[in-house]
């Protein structure tokens, strides 16, 4: 599905990124963690095309992403849900939900695909008619992982879905990302702390310094103290 | 009718139709900013290329046999044909979307400044008109009150526009890739919206807002070397009092400048411009982001 391999980003002539490599498979649901400022959305962003590397490589279902403009790499089927959410203002819910299905139509019709979003987050169905404006950080978060889910899309990133949330909506955005893993689509999350990694990843991926420095299961994160002393310290 | 209230009317009429094309010229102005974030210095430059061919085209057409009852038709054809300019400065300004204002504003200058070059070269250094040929669609008179049906008509066309623009944003999905691209562009591209697509259709479509004003006030004014700077300069009053990138804001904003001019036409001719620079600098002091724009973040 996704293979970053030897991925070198500099930016203002600083090396961001150092020969990051990465795999999702189909299906597959991966954390990149990492303490903040350790490269893990310029990581998310130069797979989106808004940052070109130095050198590497990026593919999609063997498809290079390299040298696409991001419309492109996002109509070939990846979705992404920033940080900051970045949920249009000037649009209702529906309006930021539906955008995706006009730039990329594919044999799932707009309505399948809008229902969708709403059966992964209930709450935003009641809020169709709301602008973009008037919702909570919780709520533009949502509306932000639903949008990227309806671009029908092979592969979500989500950069830190809960960064920010208060810790009551925190389980609903864990179970919208344990829903959408169950509808098949592969997913990379971006994640500071180590406690917020769903139980049900697959497999993790640690990032210090632009460098990866583990990869591997969950369970064997602690297992080399340096490893140990990086998650521990994120956050 | 009285006649102080025939003047007024008068006033208040010619107000209104400079009003309509002022309107139609700062509609693409916002279209553009709004969109693009470019200021586009040049829109003055469409509105004269608009005003220029529109006398060539009814030229053509009228001497060629056409009927007199096609000057409004020809106008709107010159203003759609002078859209082919659009897409090519388009291209050309995409060397400055991501560079600082002044560069914007140094190359849609020099735009201008290579469009008079044109102009004189094309039609010639004096002033061209239509010689009052609007006036075959009659004049509707009251009283002592009349007005030409052609500038009712233009007023017409430039409220119908406005509402067009309206409903094109709020209501179709172009008009709310648009309004995405305009508020967040890197967003928009990643959710596959091919921004430079939308930036070319945006511009050609303030280009024609802009050629189509030009050509729809010729036959009332006389096209000249000088008009795209003169207009250039109101359009930006219209904008800052009515708030940069707002569209509501050019509406009301070209409303009160057309009024404002021609009140102080009629009143104390020496103030037109004064006027409308009072108003400005009120705006400015007042409320800086204009009546309906978004105070800056």
């Amino acid at each position: 599905m996704l293979s970053v391999k030897d991925l070198i980003v500099h930016i203002d002539g600083s090396a961001i990124l150092r020969r990051v490599s990465l795999q999702v498979g189909a299906g597959e649901l991966v954390c990149l963690v990492g303490r903040n400022g350790a490269g893990k959305s310029t990581t998310f962003r130069t797979i989106m095309g808004a940052r070109r590397p130095v050198s590497g490589t990026i593919a999609l279902e063997g498809h290079n992403l390299l040298h696409l403009a991001p419309f492109e790499i996002a109509r070939l089927g990846i979705g992404f849900a920033p940080e900051e959410s970045e949920v249009f203002g000037d649009l209702t819910v529906a309006e930021n939900i539906l955008l995706p299905t006009w730039t990329r139509p594919t044999a799932r019709p707009a309505a399948e695909r809008e229902a969708l979003a709403y059966r992964v987050f209930p709450r935003l169905e009641r809020y169709r008619e709301r602008g973009g404006q008037q919702l909570s950080g919780g709520e533009r978060k949502m509306v932000s992982i639903a949008r990227a889910l309806a671009l029908d899309p092979k592969l979500l990133l989500l950069d830190e879905p809960t960064e920010g949330l208060s810790p009551a909506v925190v389980p609903t955005i864990v179970a919208g990302i344990a829903s959408i893993r169950e509808l098949g689509h592969a997913v990379l999350i971006a994640e500071s702390n180590l406690n917020h990694v769903p139980d049900f990843a697959d497999r993790l991926y640690v990032i210090e310094r632009g460098e990866i420095i583990f990869a591997g299961p969950p369970a064997d994160v602690r297992k080399d103290a340096a490893v140990a002393r990086v998650v521990d310290g994120a956050g | 009718m009285p006649a102080a209230i025939s003047a007024i009317a008068n006033v208040l009429i010619g107000g209104i139709f400079h009003a309509a094309v002022l309107f139609l010229v700062a509609a693409g102005l916002q279209l553009v900013f709004g969109v693009q974030k470019i200021v586009n210095l040049a829109c003055g430059s469409f509105y004269a290329l608009g005003a220029y061919f529109g006398i060539t085209l009814v030229n053509f057409g009228l001497g060629a046999g056409l009927p007199d009852w096609t000057l409004l038709p020809l106008l709107v054809l010159a203003g759609l044909l002078m859209v082919v300019i659009g897409p090519p400065i388009e291209r050309l300004l995409r060397a400055v979307y991501d560079r600082d204002e002044s560069f914007q504003l140094l190359l849609t200058f020099a735009l201008v400044l290579m469009f008079q070059d044109i102009f004189r070269l094309v039609w010639g250094a004096n002033p061209r008109s239509l010689n009052n040929v609007h006036l075959v669609y009659g004049k509707w008179t009251v009283g002592d009150f009349s007005v030409p049906v052609y500038n009712l008509l233009v007023i017409g066309a430039a409220l119908l526009t406005a509402f067009l623009i309206g409903l094109f944003l709020k209501h179709t999905t172009f008009g709310r890739l648009l309004r995405a691209t305009a508020e967040n562009r890197a967003m928009a591209e990643a959710l596959g919206v091919n921004v430079r697509a939308v930036y070319a259709a945006v511009f050609t479509l303030g280009t024609l807002l802009g050629t189509l004003g030009g050509a729809l006030v010729v036959p009332t004014a006389a096209a000249s070397l000088d008009m795209a700077v003169e207009f250039v300069i109101e359009a930006f009053a219209v904008v800052v009092i009515g708030g940069l990138g707002s569209m509501p804001g050019a509406l009301a904003g070209a409303g009160l400048v057309g009024l404002i001019r021609a009140g102080a036409l009629v009143l104390y001719p020496e103030f037109e411009i004064l006027a409308i620079y009072l108003i400005v600098i009120g705006v400015l002091l007042l409320k800086p982001s204009g009546l309906f724009g978004k105070p800056a973040a």
